[in-house]
Parts: C-alpha cells; sequence; structure tokens
C-alpha cells in the first residue's frame, strides 16, 4: 500500500525536522506516510480536493474553506490538545484603562494578517458580537504573512509594535503569540489583556469524505498514541506545540464559519 | 527594564529559523542595559541560548547547543584518562621532543606525595587510567614509589624509552605491579636508521633490548612510534617489525609527529583542534600532553581539587566547540 501523503505549509524551517520526525514516527508500521510541504494554504487545499494528497494538515481558516469548495464533503480526523482551547487575546497598553471589547469605540485596534483566523477574521466578528458597528472601531491592518494564515506570527508582533510606537490602542492576538511573549510577565508593564475570547479549535487533519475510515483510521489511531513522556516522541510534540493528539471538536469551528460568511470572505484565492 | 521591542524581535527571528540555528538581534547602545537583561529573562524562560554578546547585537540560538561532550566517543570524554609528567628531565634530547626534555633540562619532578594525591582524587573524579610520562620517568630515583602510588589506584601506563633497565633501575622495575601496570616504550622505525637520526646512536638497538628485558620481566609492553606525517602510509613493514618482537596489534599506538616544542615541522594542534586529554605536571595543569611545556595550553596552575580542573577542562572543551558550531553558522561559504 502505498504511504499516505500528508500536506504541510512552511511557515518555519522547523516544519522540515518535524514532519520528518513524524514520518520516522510512522515507519514501519502499517500507516506508514510522506509529506509534501506547500508555500501557502490555498495552494495545498486545492492539491487536497484533486487527490494529489490524501491529508492536509490545515488551519481552521482552511478548513472552513475546504468545507466550502467540497459542499461539506470532507471530514477533520485529528487534532491537537491545544487547538481545541485556541482564543484571540485583545492587548493594550498596561494602564490602558480598557475594560472589555466596547472601550474600543473610538480607538485604533491592529490586527494581523487579513487571512489569519485569531488575529484578524474572528476579530472582527467578536467586535460585531460586542455590538460594535463598522466604523465604531479604527482598524489597522497588518498584512505580513498572507497566504500562511498567520502561522508564522509575524502579523501578530508587527501589531504589537504599532501599539508600542503609538500607531494603534490595543491588538488582536493568538493565544500562541500572548504565550511566545511571555504573556505579561517578560515584559511587566508593557501590555496587558483586556478582553479574551471564548475557545475555539484551530488546526486540524482534513481529508475528503471519499478516503476511506479503514486507510484513516490506522493512522489516526498511532498518531493518538505518541506519549509526551516517551523522549524520543517529545521532541517533535514540543516542536509542534502540543502534548497530546486528540480528536477534533468540531462545534469549535462554527465561530470562524459564521464569521467567514458574515464578512464575504471567498472561499478560494 | 525590558526592552519591550527587543522582546518581539527575539520571538519572531527565532521563529524563522531551525532548532539549532542561530539568529542575531540587535539594539541601540543607549538600550544595552536593558538589552542584556532582556536577553537573560527571555532565553531563560523560553529555553533558548544566547550564544555571544557584543555592545549592540547578539547571537542567540533557537534551542539549545548539542552536548560537545555527549556526541564524544565515551573513550574520548576528558578525564577518562590522567596523564602524569614525573619529571621533565631525560637521558636523551630527541629532536622532536614535544617537551624540550634533555640530560639539561631542569627536572621539575611531581614527586611521590603529590602523585599519591592525584591518584587518589583521580578515583573520586571518575577517572579510569593513570598515564605516567615525562621526560625519562626511570632517571627519578623513587619512581618504584611513583608508579606505585598509582597502581594502588587504577590500572596505569608508563612511558619510558626503555633504555635504562639495568642495575639499581631494574630492580625499581622489579618492584612493579605487572598486574597493573602497562609499559609504553618508544619505537620509530623497523630498523634503526630512522629512530637514531632522532633519538640518538644506538638508541633503537637498547629501546628493543629494553622491550626484550620488559617481557622477560612480565610486563605486558606497549610501543609507540613518533612518524611524519609523509611515513604514515608506510606502516605494514613496521608493524611486521613490532609482530616480530612480540608487540600485540592493538598495543601498537602510531602517532603523527606534531609541531612542538623542538620539533620544528610537524601539525599543528591547538586547544581549539583538540579533544582534550587531562596533563598535571609540577607547573600545573594542561589541556594536552602534547603541549605540557607551553603557555598556550595551560589550563590552570593549581593542581587541586583535581575534579574542579577536569571540571574546568570540559566546560573550555565545550565552550571551544559551541564556538566553532556557531562560527561556521555565521560563515556559510554558499
Amino acid at each position: 500500500m502505498q504511504p499516505l501523503l500528508i500536506g504541510a505549509v512552511a511557515y518555519t524551517p522547523n516544519v522540515v525536522t518535524i514532519w520528518e520526525g513524524i514520518r520516522d514516527y510512522f515507519a514501519g508500521t502499517d500507516s506508514e506516510m510522506d509529506f509534501i510541504l506547500f508555500s501557502n494554504y490555498g495552494r495545498q487545499v486545492d492539491f487536497l480536493i484533486d487527490g494529489t494528497i490524501d491529508l492536509a494538515w490545515n488551519t481552521n481558516l482552511a478548513w472552513v474553506r475546504t468545507l466550502a469548495q467540497t459542499g461539506g464533503a470532507c471530514k477533520a480526523i485529528a487534532t491537537r490538545d491545544t487547538d481545541t482551547v485556541f482564543q484571540t487575546m485583545f492587548v493594550a497598553r498596561t494602564g490602558s484603562g480598557m475594560t472589555d471589547l466596547t472601550s474600543l469605540r473610538g480607538r485604533r485596534l491592529a490586527l494581523g494578517s487579513k487571512d489569519s483566523a485569531q488575529a484578524a477574521i474572528l476579530p472582527v466578528q467578536f467586535l460585531a458580537d460586542a455590538g460594535l458597528a463598522e466604523g465604531d472601531v479604527e482598524l489597522l491592518r497588518i498584512n505580513s504573512d498572507v497566504g500562511k494564515h498567520g502561522d508564522t506570527g509575524r502579523s501578530e508582533l508587527d501589531a504589537l509594535r504599532a501599539i508600542l510606537d503609538e500607531r494603534a490602542d490595543a491588538a488582536a492576538i493568538g493565544i500562541n503569540t500572548w504565550e511566545a511573549i511571555g504573556r505579561d510577565e517578560l515584559m511587566p508593564g508593557a501590555f496587558e489583556v483586556f478582553w479574551e475570547s471564548p475557545t475555539y479549535s484551530h488546526c486540524n487533519f482534513t481529508a475528503l469524505a471519499s478516503m476511506p475510515d479503514e486507510r484513516l483510521q490506522p493512522w489516526v489511531d498511532h498518531l493518538l498514541a505518541m506519549n509526551w513522556e516517551n523522549p524520543a516522541h517529545r521532541t517533535i510534540l514540543e516542536m509542534e506545540g502540543l502534548k497530546q493528539w486528540v480528536l477534533p471538536q468540531l462545534e469549535g469551528y462554527k465561530s470562524l464559519i459564521d464569521a467567514v460568511a458574515t464578512q464575504g470572505i471567498t472561499p478560494r484565492w | 527594564m525590558v526592552s519591550q521591542t527587543l522582546v518581539l524581535d527575539l520571538v519572531e527571528r527565532a521563529g524563522a529559523v531551525a532548532t539549532g540555528a542561530t539568529f542575531t538581534v540587535e539594539w541601540r547602545v543607549e538600550d544595552s542595559a536593558a538589552a542584556l537583561e532582556t536577553l537573560a529573562a527571555w532565553s531563560e524562560r523560553t529555553g533558548n541560548q544566547v550564544v555571544d554578546v557584543g555592545d549592540t547585537s547578539a547571537l542567540l540560538r533557537r534551542g539549545r547547543a548539542s552536548d560537545p561532550l555527549a556526541e564524544l566517543d565515551p573513550d574520548q570524554l576528558p578525564g577518562t584518562r590522567l596523564w602524569m609528567y614525573t619529571n621533565f628531565d631525560c637521558n636523551l634530547a630527541c629532536d622532536y621532543c614535544c617537551v624540550r626534555s634533555s640530560p639539561q633540562t631542569e627536572r621539575r619532578a611531581l614527586g611521590v606525595d603529590r602523585v599519591q594525591q592525584l591518584a587518589a582524587e583521580a578515583v573520586a573524579a571518575g577517572v579510569s587510567e593513570l598515564i605516567l610520562t615525562g621526560g625519562e620517568p626511570f632517571l627519578l630515583p623513587d619512581i618504584d614509589e611513583v608508579v606505585a602510588a598509582c597502581t594502588a589506584q587504577l590500572p596505569t601506563t608508563l612511558l619510558t624509552n626503555g633504555m635504562l633497565f639495568k642495575g639499581n633501575r631494574l630492580e625499581r622495575l622489579r618492584r612493579m605491579d605487572r598486574q597493573r601496570l602497562t609499559l609504553q616504550i618508544s619505537i620509530d622505525s623497523a630498523t634503526p636508521e630512522i629512530h637514531d637520526s632522532h633519538r640518538g646512536k644506538r638508541s633503537w638497538e637498547r629501546a628493543v633490548d629494553g622491550i626484550r628485558i620488559a617481557h622477560e620481566e612480565g610486563f605486558r609492553v606497549k610501543v609507540a612510534a613518533t612518524l611524519p606525517a609523509e611515513q604514515i602510509h608506510e606502516l605494514e613493514p613496521f608493524h611486521d617489525f613490532l609482530d616480530s618482537i612480540g608487540i600485540a596489534r592493538e598495543d601498537q599506538v602510531i602517532r603523527a609527529l606534531a609541531h612542538r616544542g623542538v620539533s620544528e615541522t610537524g601539525i599543528e594542534l591547538t586547544v581549539e583542534s583538540l579533544i582534550p586529554e587531562v596533563t598535571i605536571t609540577a607547573d600545573g595543569v594542561y589541556w594536552h600532553p602534547i603541549a605540557a611545556d607551553h603557555e598556550d595550553q595551560l589550563v590552570s596552575r593549581e593542581l587541586f581539587p583535581l575534579k574542579d580542573r577536569i571540571d574546568e577542562v570540559r566546560a573550555r572543551f565545550v565552550e571551544h566547540r559551541q564556538r566553532a558550531d556557531a562560527a561556521a553558522a555565521w560563515f556559510p561559504c554558499a
């Protein structure tokens, strides 16, 4: 049987190490795999739909776009534990006096790349949900890494720089970027979170509905068996940012599906 | 005061390189104090490593460098063997001696008391073998006591030119522990000419005779040859000769001539290019026995505690290797 062919987007050089490690983990099992790296999620989803790859390691936006392009004929089969509890953090200078999203009325909010669910698409939805109409908040969009759906984190760092440079009063960033800068502990007195979103789902392994479960199940079973206590596994898990592979929580994608529809975001570019 | 923009730069640049690779960050000179504090705090929190810090920039590594000690063959781990120079005077004046020994060289004996303490501390420090060298150790009137202090603790090898096994010196040899001591005698060629040209007239004949005596006295004998690089490819006749005088193949040691001491030619060996072999002399602790008379490889004037000196050598080795790795990362050729 041919190895399962998995697509992933190369947003950092570490992706090579990560996927070679995962491929090695599956070597010699009855569900061997290989991988292809893409420069952006748009092409990856194209190659999933045309059958070139069997699975795509997709962001939440790539998942929603695959749903849209296939009319729902796709399935999410596994995800990281960290993907089930992802959040967007609204950050301002410490002492800004902001208490919730309505504090942004008449202020400037820096957003990350336009295809970042956590730093652009969902934040706009959260503002609307808080009763803020278009124009109530001045949006500063920073499209530093379009195509990679915010994976590099660069646009979110640029949004934080905008606060320090007085070009913005607040920024919307993913919880992973908030953790990466040391939350409010590494730079005490610099930033504070004044509102954090409900949790939502982020990345998942996406397959077309036509992919037989008997082909996928052994692969998923072996993936979920990766063990944090095993040093060889832990190296890969740490680099990929999880402690345990788990089954996806599909209800966690609802807020993004709604946001994409409301904002008229096209299913493909 | 932690530099806020520097933290953002650190996160961005670390994310753009693979684990193990290095990256640089810069800051303005007036921000130096805050920058240093930021580098320390960020690297401690994230597990990334500060490699080198300049006035307005720093080189960092994503993740931690691999452990150079862990990459060594266990037998090469510094401190596995402990070399001791018993003395520096010699009955020969070889023209390539790495420590400039000769009959005129000052003795600078380590002395039985210090050898005794070193051997005892060596056991506690995890050393598994002691190696005694000089100079010519059999010039010492108490060489049998020095050797006994070592063999009482650990397996020991004694390097000698093998030319002095007669009279009182033969009696001292006979008092040594045949089970715990190996003799290593220098022979440079299968015939006298090359050996004698470096070490002196009739020295080959007397060394071969010394090997015979040592064998008759029941000692294991290793032979070490020092050869210029151009002769290293013609070893088989030499090995055949050593076979013929009863030296086991695993006891036939060939080493390249080093450009050290009185030798005017040979390979260049530096602290950066040598895996250290902790070496003790009366003058201090050295990086490697090949340079035990050279200031550039002096590690410490203090001999004790031995464990601390071994740890210091290991730490310097790790530092050298990591700097070399970082330098390689700085200067890609293509």
